[in-house]
């Protein structure tokens, strides 16, 4: 029923929030209630309700997590202006368990959503590119890499 | 230790999720109705990059009207609020003439001296008289007065140093002692809590920072030990000097620092420690004398003592105690001594007669009686929110309590619910602390009575059933288990 919250050493105030009791499961919950409510809204085949979860959560995740450069307070002098959230996480230390848990995420959502549709075209090709572009981005080799200059800074 | 409910863990995290998700969609909306409008503002930069005030925008300014209250009076046990109205949800907050007496759980006046008070300020009318209310210098130049070296001997006397050196503000002390004492090629070791100043000092320094875990010694050790054996970044030679920062009660958790096992561990790594007393100087121990006194530890251990006048002396400014060497040598090299203006004449009076009353010097025993009254306050006020199944942080004897809220929805409920039954309190939330970790902070004061406490409690109460905040099962009363067999 109750959990210990201990404080983490991260100073970092954008990222710290991901260390608590709670977040792997409060994540699980959202993807999975907004399937339900794709389900009930578009009265499509649970199929297409998972590739329409999947491909958003695609564009939200890749959005928020690797292209938003900074932290939304200023309190920090933009010392992590030049970094995605996603570099700045576990205060840039790769294959940490966080790490490992976000990379894990897509691709078993690739592997519901493409089980689901018996693995049609054209939905099989817009799943396999949306899961190749996201665990492409969090490779530790990716780390701080721009490549052809998108996303760089001014 | 904070425990969470995991349920409440689950929504707060849902709440900000979705704050933050209606944030970005007006944003959105945002960006393209300011494409389509005339922009005069050719060829300038803009004021903020990417998404720093994001924050500010679109959570903080939905709830502004539960910060920065505007007080008419001075902070005691009660005090004037100046009610406000806002037209545009809370963008814009308008002053009215109107003002609501209320209880006062917000300000750090530990030993009532905030007001008026009947030793202190004859004396301070006097001084201000005599000295005029600003030095118009610096310390080294034509602002230093009879007031100013009996200030800094009786904060050494107090605080039982060999001498002290005193500066105009609290925060630059920290900010501005910290980049004096150590510089590049050095290793600062703070707590994971530490305030904003100290963060800001040690950034400034150049020095490389590391945190451990807060009020952990066996990490502090951890750390210690693993950055001993590394030496400095890259070239790996061995640190000029090591200073590990800690402070006396850590104002967002009540909590006091665990001084013995700290310092006995800096002892044996041969590091240099510096305490920052800035809530528990004049507020804890049985002369008032800090945290030194509580815990026990000799003073003379503790390499650097800091402070500030701001929370127990109902002054301003700050203070670093320590051996006669040191001071001196921040004489010659703080930058707040050399060129910032000296603290004002009539608030070092406040500071030497406010220290004299806590020693009991002015002939009476207010000081002894303040400090007992503080004391059973704090423990009293504690020990009943813990019974009603409030989630109380904080040790015995701390006049420091946060009540945990945790979601973002309960702050301004808790806020605005306390202050229509005239009880004022402070709430705090993301980025002071952690996202998943909002809470509102009560101060207790010397100055607060027995019925104001209980009056507080009851408000307290309601509001809190009301809001939803008691996560722990509330102890039942002995008095109703009577009624209730007299009843049958």
């Amino acid at each position: 029923m109750y959990v210990r919250a201990v404080p983490p050493t991260d100073l970092n105030r954008n990222t710290e929030w991901f260390t608590y009791p709670g977040v792997w499961t409060t994540y699980i919950l959202i993807v999975f209630f907004s399937w339900l409510v794709v389900l009930s809204v578009f009265n499509c085949s649970p199929g297409m309700a998972w590739t329409i979860v999947h491909l958003s959560h695609f564009l939200v995740t890749y959005h928020c997590f690797h292209w938003k450069k900074g932290t939304p307070f200023a309190d920090d002098q933009g010392i992590y202006n030049r970094l995605t959230w996603w570099e700045q996480i576990d205060n840039g230390k790769q294959l940490t368990r966080n790490r490992k848990f976000l990379t894990v995420v897509p691709v078993v959502l690739y592997l519901i959503a493409s089980h689901t549709t018996d693995y049609q075209h054209p939905m099989l090709f817009l799943n396999t590119v949306a899961v190749f572009v996201l665990v492409v981005a969090k490779f530790p080799h990716m780390h701080k890499v721009r490549l052809f200059g998108i996303n760089a800074d001014l | 230790m904070i425990t969470i409910p995991y349920l409440t863990a689950l929504t707060t995290y849902f709440s900000y999720g979705l704050l933050f998700a209606f944030g970005q969609f007006r944003d959105f909306f945002r960006k393209i109705f300011d494409w389509w409008r005339v922009n005069n503002l050719q060829g300038y930069a803009p004021i903020c990059l990417g998404l720093e005030d994001f924050y500010t925008r679109r959570l903080y300014l939905r709830i502004q009207d539960c910060f920065g209250r505007p007080i008419a009076s001075a902070p005691d046990a009660w005090f004037d609020v100046v009610e406000r109205y806002s037209n545009d949800y809370n963008k814009t907050l308008k002053r009215t003439k109107n003002k609501s007496r209320c209880l006062n759980l917000g300000s750090y006046n530990y030993l009532g001296f905030a007001a008026s008070d009947e030793y202190c300020t004859p004396r301070v009318i006097k001084s201000l008289k005599r000295f005029s209310p600003s030095t118009c210098s610096a310390r080294v130049d034509g602002g230093t007065t009879t007031l100013h070296t009996e200030l800094e001997e009786s904060v050494a006397n107090f605080v039982r140093k060999p001498s002290a050196i005193v500066l105009g503000m609290g925060y630059v002390t920290n900010s501005a002692i910290l980049p004096v004492l150590i510089g590049k090629g050095g290793l600062i070791i703070s707590d994971s809590l530490n305030h904003n100043s100290i963060v800001n000092g040690a950034r400034g320094s150049g020095a490389t920072v590391r945190v451990f875990q807060h009020n952990t010694p066996l990490h502090l050790e951890k750390v210690l030990r693993e950055q001993i054996a590394e030496g400095q970044p890259r070239t790996h030679r061995p640190w000029k000097k090591i200073i590990v920062i800690v402070e006396g009660i850590y104002s967002m958790e009540g909590e006091l620092c665990k001084l013995p096992e700290i310092v006995a561990i800096c002892k044996k790594y041969k590091a240099y420690v510096y305490l920052d007393e800035a809530h528990s100087i004049g507020a804890v121990g049985k002369s008032g004398r800090g945290v030194c006194e509580l815990l026990g530890v000799d003073t003379a251990d503790v390499d650097i003592m800091m402070g500030t006048f701001t929370k127990s002396f109902g002054s301003c400014g700050g203070y670093i105690a320590g051996s006669k060497e040191l001071i001196q040598y921040l004489k010659y090299s703080c930058p707040a001594h050399l060129y910032a203006t000296s603290i004002s004449p009539p608030a070092a009076q406040q500071i030497i007669s406010a220290i004299k009353v806590i020693l009991g010097e002015d002939g009476t025993s207010r000081g002894a009686e303040k400090l007992a009254q503080i004391r059973e306050n704090s423990n009293f006020f504690r020990s009943e929110l813990q019974k009603m199944g409030f989630e109380v942080l904080g040790d015995n004897d701390s006049p420091v309590m946060p009540i945990m809220l945790y979601n973002p929805a309960k702050i301004p409920a808790f806020s605005r619910g306390c202050l229509m039954q005239k009880v004022a309190v402070v709430t705090v939330a993301f980025p002071a602390t952690p996202l998943l970790l909002a809470r509102a902070r009560i101060c207790i004061s010397a100055a607060h009575t027995k019925e104001d406490l209980v009056k507080a409690l009851e408000v307290i109460s309601e509001v809190g059933d009301l809001v939803g905040i008691k996560y722990f099962p509330a102890e039942p009363a002995k008095l109703e288990q009577q009624k209730m067999i007299k009843m049958d």
